[in-house]
């Protein structure tokens, strides 16, 4: 049952260490950017059974995901459909009861169905104006700078960091809000693409053929690092220099990559 | 102040008026129309004048702004007269959109008296795609596709014209381009849309729309005429929901079908009923979407949006809301 309350943030009852999620009513339940919280809602509802059972995904470190204001969450991305970022959008909401808002290449919005679905549980597409709009407003952002490169790395590549764009460290040292490093682990061998088609549909950049009809029932693991505080380390100024912002970004590539492996040893460990 | 009012019969022209009428420090308007007498018969004469005019005879112009604009003392200019059919097109339309535009910013900037232009634009301006953000700021590029239709060329061409004397003089000019003002007769092709009992919209999208009412597009022309504040202003409305949302709210029927076939259902549409909503025109919007962001003009002019056009279904409290769910 979903009841909206206006209302400041506070904890649900009977909920351990929980708060209720806040969002930005535009008047009709929506957000400027189509979040529908009943619909988000019904989407965490169908994709927990994939979370809980299929999956069965533990998440470590959800502690260091801040509980209010603006910050981003940079992830690897692996695997034919972004089952990382759907199992990490539903273990945020379930586990700290805020609406992340995972950032979506631009090709999405011209996917018939994922589009509406997509934006009604809070997918943006990747523009400078719609990221700058949701960290003025404090919203919890998932970058994953590895773009398109990350689902497209051949198998044997998997947990190897591939093209490690800049603009989430820009973002991060522009708008002065923290950056929490995530590695996913199992999402990158959970569904093998066999081929890659090189025409693109609605402006995708290929058509992945799976090997499998199905994703594999490969177990899944979150571990959220701790912040890396770039902006209090960079003044907004260093935003617009290039060196600065590579520089913050290979720190984010770093904190990312151990964190893949440690979660990668901890899977090996009996 | 003394306010030239173009377009003044329309329905948003008519606002206009009638909001400058009731501001005690509007001295007088003079509104412009085509039609041979249409003054308003709440309007008090002692400070109100009606002229009718056809903006795209240059001399007609020219006498009005030196003749009587003189005589008035006129300082203020809002110039809001453009075709609003879809379905004109050729040179009048041009010379009514463009060029009549076009001489009243260059004659207003060498006129003795007037010191402010106000110029009406719209959301159609922007190119609204994939690539671009949900929220359209008033950097977004223009629409400036050659195939697009003479409806919107014409207003990015009179929108460029205008803002290409910002800065250029003593005259202080305001573009604002709003949010579609939903409307009979403001020229809405959503209007238009919504005046079949059944809506199609294309399968797999419902993008999120920005609604301007007549009352809060006649406000923030009138604050922006009481002000100096020069540039491009975004004109939002009250009202963001999904063009599902909207069609619900008017009481149609909304059936997605597969994107290829509106295009000619709505030609055929055109065809056999005449109305004048074209999907062509509308197809982007009716897949991405794009909200106003009216950041600039709430903190240059002061204006932010007020008036629902359904005040009784809309959150009277905007902003952050929790919402408690339960999982199981």
């Amino acid at each position: 049952m979903l009841v909206p309350h206006v209302d400041t943030p506070r904890a649900r009852p009977g909920a351990d260490d929980h708060r209720d999620p806040i969002f930005h009513d535009e008047g009709y339940g929506y957000d400027l950017f189509g979040l529908h919280p009943p619909t988000a809602v019904r989407a965490l509802r169908a994709v927990m059974p994939w979370y809980r059972r299929y999956f069965g995904v533990e998440s470590r470190g959800v502690e260091n995901v801040p509980s209010d204001g603006g910050a981003i969450l940079v992830a690897n991305h692996g695997g034919m459909l972004p089952i990382d970022a759907a199992m990490l959008w539903a273990d945020v909401l379930h586990r700290t009861a805020r609406f992340l808002r995972p950032i979506a290449d631009r090709f999405i919005p011209k996917v018939p169905f994922a589009s509406a679905t997509l934006a009604r549980a809070g997918v943006v597409s990747g523009t400078h104006a719609n990221v700058k709009h949701l960290l003025d407003r404090g919203e919890l952002l998932a970058i994953f700078p590895e773009g398109v490169s990350g689902p497209a790395k051949p198998f044997r590549d998997r947990y190897k960091l591939q093209q490690w764009r800049v603009g989430h460290a820009e973002l991060a040292i522009r708008y002065q809000v923290p950056i929490v490093p995530v590695a996913i682990i199992g999402a990158e061998e959970s569904w093998p693409v066999l081929l890659r088609l090189p025409f693109g549909l609605f402006g995708a950049p290929y058509i992945p053929i799976p090997m499998t009809p199905f994703p594999l029932p490969v177990r899944l693991s979150i571990h959220y690092g701790r912040p890396t505080e770039l902006h209090h380390r960079y003044t907004v100024s260093a935003a617009d220099d290039p060196r600065q912002v590579a520089a913050a970004a290979a720190e984010t590539h770093e904190a990312v990559a151990s964190l893949i492996e440690r979660g990668l040893a901890e899977r090996r460990r009996p | 102040m003394k306010v030239l009012v173009t377009g003044a019969t329309t329905p948003l022209g008519v606002e206009i008026v009638q909001q400058l009428l009731a501001n005690p420090s509007v001295g007088h308007v003079l509104a412009v129309g085509l039609e041979p007498d249409a003054v308003p018969a709440t309007c008090q004469r002692s400070r109100f004048t009606y002229q009718a005019i056809d903006l795209t005879r240059s001399r007609a112009v020219h006498d009005l702004l030196f003749g009587v604009g003189r005589e008035l003392g006129i300082d203020t200019v809002i110039h809001g007269a453009l075709h609003r059919s879809v379905r004109a097109s050729g040179r009048d339309v041009h010379a009514l959109n463009v060029e009549a535009t076009r001489q009243l910013v260059l004659e207003s900037a060498r006129h003795p008296t007037i010191r402010r232009f106000i110029h009406r634009s719209a959301a159609e301006v922007y190119a609204v795609q994939s690539s671009e953000p949900n929220l359209l700021d008033e950097d977004v590029p223009l629409e400036l596709d050659p195939a697009a239709p003479q409806w919107v060329r014409d207003r990015v061409e009179a929108d460029v014209t205008v803002c290409a004397q910002i800065g250029r003089g003593p005259l202080s000019i305001a573009v604002l381009r709003s949010a579609e003002v939903l409307a009979e007769g403001a020229g809405s092709q959503l209007w238009d849309y919504l005046q079949s009992r059944v809506c199609f919209r294309p399968l797999g999208f419902d993008p999120m729309i920005n609604l301007l009412s007549v009352e809060d597009y006649a406000r923030a022309v009138t604050f922006a005429a009481g002000l100096r504040a020069s540039g491009v202003f975004n004109i939002a409305g009250a009202d963001t929901l999904p063009l599902s949302a909207i069609t619900r709210r008017f009481g149609r029927r909304g059936i997605a079908i597969p994107g290829p076939l509106l295009a000619p259902v709505y030609q055929l549409r055109r065809w056999t009923i005449g109305r004048e909503f074209r999907y062509d025109l509308n197809r982007r919007r009716f897949h991405f979407g794009g909200v106003m962001d009216g950041t600039r003009a709430a903190r240059e002019l002061g204006y932010r949006p007020a008036c629902s056009l359904w005040p009784d279904v809309r959150s009277p409290t905007l902003g952050t809301r929790v919402i408690s769910f339960q999982l199981n």
